[in-house]
């Protein structure tokens, strides 16, 4: 259960930082030009975050098939992310991770 | 008489229809994971309506039903959110000059997605209020298509079973978000010394690792993208 005060109190805070950032060079107008060395330094943040957040969330998983140690989810992300790379299709890679995940328990168990 | 409708907020509403099949997957996760956390129906609708950022909320969710300390879950939300900077120095000209309600306005809604259908039309777009119209038009799609679609994640996150494992969509989406992100060699390495980093330091408490990870990763790329002298 998340606690009512703890939930508002994290989305308040990020809904005011958000939007300072989204705001920022809106709101004043500033003529700044971000240099292209800046633009590759942020164009790395998705690369550095999202597997940190996605990675441990499976590899600490205990599954239920043996055969894989228990870690079925992890080895279905890898698999996942090639799909997710030749396909670019979002809907096609959840669709390809839940299933296999589900047949996998299917046929293990 | 119905007011005129600017042809071009229409014409942005257009636009942006052929990126929502990317959206709607998204925001029904979302609404899913809100379920499964149990957060409420008001909840879940206001900070997707006040928040309005899919993966920093979805960061921000799995953190808290963790009980994270709120500085490791608003950082890691910051974090994620950084890549607005960039979006609001390029749209900064177009709202140069209007009026101070409809700068705020457009920095509220800038998402990856508006942005992204801004830069394909720029050249069809006369002038900044042309350019305004348009953007309000994919705002206007992006809002309907997302908060539609995650009422319904939610309303269907609620009645599927924990056997369902719909949790497993969390690290699925993250991995298809960073996905086109990675333009070379450089930014797998990136991505892959984050795996691994995050898998070690998972062990710190609080979820620290989490933003020490996100950081150590952000340094390799400055590292890696460096120019020779």
């Amino acid at each position: 259960m998340i606690a009512n005060g703890y939930f508002w109190t994290n989305i308040i805070l990020l809904t005011i930082g958000t939007f300072i950032i989204r705001a920022s060079f809106i709101a004043t107008s500033a003529k700044v030009q971000i240099s292209e060395r800046h633009r590759e330094i942020f164009s790395f943040i998705p690369a550095a975050i999202l597997p940190a957040l996605a990675v441990p969330l499976v590899f600490y998983h205990q599954g239920q098939v043996q055969a894989l140690l228990g870690k079925e989810r992890f080895f279905i992300l890898i698999l996942a992310t090639v799909v997710a790379f030749y396909s670019k299709k979002m809907t096609f890679t959840l669709i390809f991770g839940l299933s296999s995940l589900y047949l996998l328990i299917k046929v293990f168990q | 008489m119905l007011p005129r409708v600017p042809k071009n907020l229409t014409f942005g509403f257009k636009a942006t229809l052929p990126i929502t099949p990317g959206v709607i997957p998204f925001a029904a996760v979302m609404g899913t994971v809100c379920a499964d956390a149990h957060l409420s129906f008001f909840q879940s609708v206001a900070m997707n309506v006040i928040l309005y950022a899919g993966a920093s909320q979805l960061a921000a969710v799995d953190l808290m039903t963790k009980h994270s300390p709120v500085s490791v879950v608003v950082a890691t939300g910051l974090i994620i959110n950084l890549r607005f900077l960039l979006y609001s120095a390029a749209f900064s000209p177009v709202v140069q000059h209007a009026r101070t309600h409809v700068k705020l306005a457009s920095a509220f809604f800038l998402t990856d997605q508006n942005y992204a259908v801004m830069c394909a039309h720029e050249n069809r777009l006369r002038n900044n209020r042309e350019m305004i119209e348009f953007y309000f038009g994919s705002v206007l799609c992006i809002t309907v298509v997302w908060q539609s679609s995650m009422i319904a994640g939610y309303i269907f996150g609620n009645f599927a079973p924990a056997s369902w494992s719909l949790d497993y969509a969390v690290p699925l989406s993250f991995i298809t978000l960073m996905i086109p992100t990675l333009k070379n060699a450089k930014y797998v390495a990136v991505a892959l010394f984050s795996s691994v980093v995050a898998i070690l330091l998972k062990p710190i408490p609080y979820n620290l690792g989490l933003i020490v990870t996100a950081l150590l990763a952000i340094a390799l790329g400055v590292l890696l993208s460096r120019k020779k002298q």
